[in-house]
């Protein structure tokens, strides 16, 4: 058997064994309008929980909490303004999560922020470290060499590399 | 025996300060005498801290109330399984334990290199005898748990007033996980300090090359070890206790455990860069100094109270305390490394973007920007409050909606790392090794949709998983290969050599496989279902294919507790499988309720039934029962995480070159024997040319 129907053949064990364990139910019930909104708001006990996974029992602010939500929802008021009507009663804490505008979407930025700024470094860096290796061999060969020598001279330091390198990995 | 304990601890005091002053004069001295002084007054230190805990056990173990500490986590009712782990279960007894774990690693890192490295050692003992003064003076001054209940007698003199039983131990603590996950998750904590030390002692003393990272390799990964276990240990035990289905709810001591996690990993990637390459030593420096730093922050943002936490038990005013010492540790890194960073100096070279080097590079900025990630909204509310005067709650939402992009893009990092060459990759061979693990996530991905999957993320998570699995199967494989057309054992055997020749490799593609099944395991979370009924005898909860019949509720009574009791029916396509017990429970000592939920769980799926209470209209109970798909996979992910860390931290097996079967052929005859020799050699350099030797993998 050839390497790569070897491979397949596990592919196919490995698809065959995912698929079999992947549960068949997906369509599973969906989350009620209430249910999802209740994702958006906090449990104000303290507990520092979403509002419909507090379970604390005789928890003081979970139930009345979820029946002011049912009784929203069931006079069939927007999203938006049911949510609005929770920050006016309980004041921002209620939120899950901070809000996209003001001072408070600095918190969505940072991470965006961290990814750019950290990728500019990487990036700024390897070019360094490739500038520095091609300066390396030009400083070995001098200004004046032809094309060819730089060539075999980035060769034979490659090759010196390899060998420090093979040299490394068999010592101890 | 409380004084006794006391007097232990202000004794390792003592001896930490010599060990500290000691040290730094034979630094200055050279005097070995002096240096052996230090080195001793290290190992009194950890001894007097060990007698100093076992006091405590003892006080615990015989009920003596008339400790504080021991009388407000412990009752005589308590089963001595909880009364040896009520021990960390508060404040002042936690940060004692934590003491004495730390204690454990500086005695065996004192053992250990007793007698060897003498220009770094004397630096390593200094810098973690200043890290046990610390915590020393937490135990001794600040947050002692040898306190006593006094009161005053007719003669306004003072008398220890012992009370006839304790408060007990808070419920939610009572479960086996107790005894296993604090000491996991405060090991991997005070096992970062190892690698900490060595680090600023190499940088303090400008110690040559990259022996301490030689050195700490094994500590770190120990450390990382513990980490995650107890990461994953505190993830189960939210799971079975809390009741709320899930087990992860970022937390902000679960954000706490996780983010010197992040750079701790980090660090063990960054690390083979300078190991081979002599590369980012500035950068491994500092994320040691981050990973240790971040350790404490921690424990200040959840001891402080500075942020809302379900683990409330943990809040005091000693936060300042950690936000000196922490202050006092960024201090002492950045003065040394502002000292001696011509030290650092290396010279970074990149050959080609395509490389390890690079995908270590990116693989590292992935995982600080999750930290700061994590770190920036744990930290939010707090600056929010500051600035507009008013908090607000960072919750899962936003943590998720964060992370999971991070995550997903680590994931397929994770799959195209092994698949780099150092140095330089050529095209050629990205496309061979590209190809079937890429076609193979894609075949995954494309059978995850057929049967429904339509969430982005989890589809993605499908495929990458797909991808790192056929690349790490392949990687073992193609080395299995060569091994077994040389020895001809079967390629399952040739895996084995394979991996314990290079245990560090292969065991890090057990953790990376290990990691594969945790994502899998969460992404089942979207596929979450449950349902809540107000339940009477005889009625059915029906939840996907399982159908609940409550057959009725009792109450039974422990001594140190009182339960309600249902007892669940599980039909599943119209067969009772099984009996289902949630309970609930009532602790009269401190007034509180727990949970026990009655977990069901396969491969495919959790049936999780938690016993809510009772409803207070009706007065029946609550039944509340939820459909956890995959999260078993989690907890094997878990163990397989840590096999593969103990598989790496193995020693490599020397690999005993075997004659190719021409060579076999000829027997060497022995004088006087009629058996013909068996040829091994143990050493590469005795290998004969041409003979053909063994192959042997690239180091990772």
């Amino acid at each position: 058997m050839t390497s790569r129907r070897r491979i397949a053949l596990i592919s196919t064990v490995f698809v065959a064994i995912a698929s079999a364990l992947v549960p068949l139910h997906i369509d599973a019930q969906r989350s009620d309008r209430a249910k999802s909104l209740g994702t958006k708001l906090m449990c104000m006990c303290g507990c520092g929980q979403i509002l419909t996974q507090c379970n604390h029992i005789n928890c003081p602010s979970s139930g009345p909490m979820l029946k002011e939500l049912d009784a929203h929802v069931a006079k069939g008021e927007a999203d938006d303004l049911i949510i609005q009507d929770f920050v006016q009663e309980y004041g921002e804490k209620v939120l899950s999560a901070p809000p996209t505008s003001g001072f408070n979407a600095i918190a969505w930025y940072i991470p965006g922020i961290a990814f750019v700024i950290g990728l500019g470094i990487v990036v700024a860096l390897i070019r360094m470290w490739r500038q520095r290796d091609v300066a390396r061999v030009a400083t070995a060969v001098g200004p004046s060499a032809p094309a060819h020598d730089v060539l075999s001279e980035v060769h034979n330091v490659q090759l010196d590399r390899a060998r420090q390198q093979a040299d490394r990995d068999t010592e101890d | 025996m409380d004084i006794f304990g006391s007097y232990a601890l202000l004794l390792a005091f003592a001896f930490a300060l010599y060990a500290i002053v000691g040290g730094i004069a034979a630094i200055i001295t050279r005097r070995p005498l002096l240096i052996k002084s230090a080195r001793n007054a290290g190992f009194a230190v950890c001894a007097l801290i060990w007698i100093g805990t076992a006091s405590l056990w003892y006080l615990f173990f015989t009920d003596n109330f008339s400790m504080a500490y021991v009388a407000a986590h412990s009752n005589r009712s308590l089963s001595p399984y909880y009364k040896f782990s009520a021990l960390w279960s508060g404040q002042e007894g936690s940060l004692l334990f934590w003491s004495f774990l730390l204690s454990i690693y500086v005695f065996s890192v004192l053992f250990t290199y007793r007698g060897k490295h003498p220009e770094l050692m004397p630096y390593v003992g200094v810098v973690m005898a200043g890290v046990q003064i610390f915590f020393l003076t937490m135990n001794n001054f600040v947050a002692s748990p040898f306190g006593v209940f006094a009161g005053q007698g007719s003669g306004g003199i003072l008398h220890l007033v012992t009370r006839s039983d304790g408060s007990g131990l808070n419920p939610l603590l009572q479960y086996p996980e107790m005894a296993i996950h604090p000491p996991t998750l405060y090991s991997g904590y005070t096992g970062f300090t190892i690698p900490f030390a060595f680090a600023l002692a190499a940088l303090l003393g400008r110690y040559p090359g990259e022996k301490w990272i030689h050195l700490t390799r094994r500590w770190t990964m120990i450390a990382w070890c513990f980490q995650s276990a107890g990461i994953l240990l505190g993830a189960h035990w939210a799971y079975a206790v809390l009741g709320w289905g899930g087990y992860w709810g970022w937390d902000p001591v679960e954000n706490a455990s996780l983010m010197p996690w992040l750079t701790g990993t980090a660090f063990l990637h960054s690390v083979m860069m300078q190991e081979k390459r002599g590369m980012m030593r500035v950068w491994n420096v500092w994320l040691v100094f981050i990973t240790f730093m971040l350790c404490m922050l921690g424990t200040s943002l959840t001891r402080s109270g500075a942020v809302n936490s379900v683990h409330a038990f943990a809040e005091s005013n000693i936060g300042h305390w950690f936000w000196s010492f922490l202050l006092l540790i960024l201090l002492v890194c950045l003065a040394a490394y502002f000292k001696n960073r011509d030290y650092l100096r290396s010279d970074n070279q990149l050959d080609s973007m395509l490389s390890r080097e690079s995908s270590f590079l990116f693989n590292n900025l992935i995982l600080l920007v999750a930290c700061v990630a994590v770190l920036a909204g744990t930290l939010f509310p707090v600056l929010s409050e500051a600035v507009r005067g008013s908090k607000i709650s960072v919750g899962p939402p936003f943590f998720n909606r964060v992370n999971i992009p991070i995550a997903m893009f680590l994931l397929f990092l994770t799959g195209v790392g092994p698949l780099l060459a150092w140095r330089k990759t050529s095209t050629e061979s990205l496309k061979k090794n590209f190809g079937l693990p890429l076609v193979g996530g894609v075949i995954v991905a494309v059978i995850a949709l057929a049967l429904g999957l339509r969430d982005f993320y989890v589809t993605l998570c499908v495929l990458l998983s797909g991808f790192v699995t056929l690349t790490i199967l392949s990687e073992f494989y193609r080395g299995a290969r060569v091994i077994s057309a040389r020895t001809g054992a079967n390629i399952f055997a040739s895996a084995g050599q394979l991996t314990m020749r290079n245990t560090r490799r292969y065991g890090g593609y057990v953790v990376h496989f290990g990691m594969v099944l945790i994502f899998i395991g969460i992404c089942g979370q979207a596929f979450n279902q449950d349902k809540q009924m107000d339940m009477t005898t005889g009625s059915v909860l029906t939840l996907g294919q399982y159908r609940l019949h409550l057959q009725n509720y009792d109450s039974t009574q422990a001594p140190n507790y009182t339960a309600e009791r249902a007892t669940i029916d599980v039909e599943k396509n119209g067969r009772s499988v099984m009996m289902l017990y949630p309970t609930r429970r009532f602790y009269p000592s401190n007034q509180e309720s727990g949970t026990m939920v009655a977990i069901a769980s396969t491969l495919r799926e959790d049936l999780y039934v938690v016993y809510a209470g009772t409803n207070p209209d009706t007065n029946l109970p609550v039944i509340h029962a939820y459909l956890n798909p995959l999260v078993k996979w989690i907890w094997l992910g878990g163990v397989v995480v840590v096999l593969g860390t103990i598989l790496a931290l193995l020693p490599n097996r020397q690999a005993a070159m075997v004659l190719s079967p021409a060579a076999t052929q000829a027997p060497i005859p022995v004088p006087g024997s009629t058996q013909p020799a068996h040829v091994s050699f143990s050493a590469r350099s005795q290998l004969p040319a041409g003979a053909g030797s063994t192959w042997s993998p690239p180091e990772k």
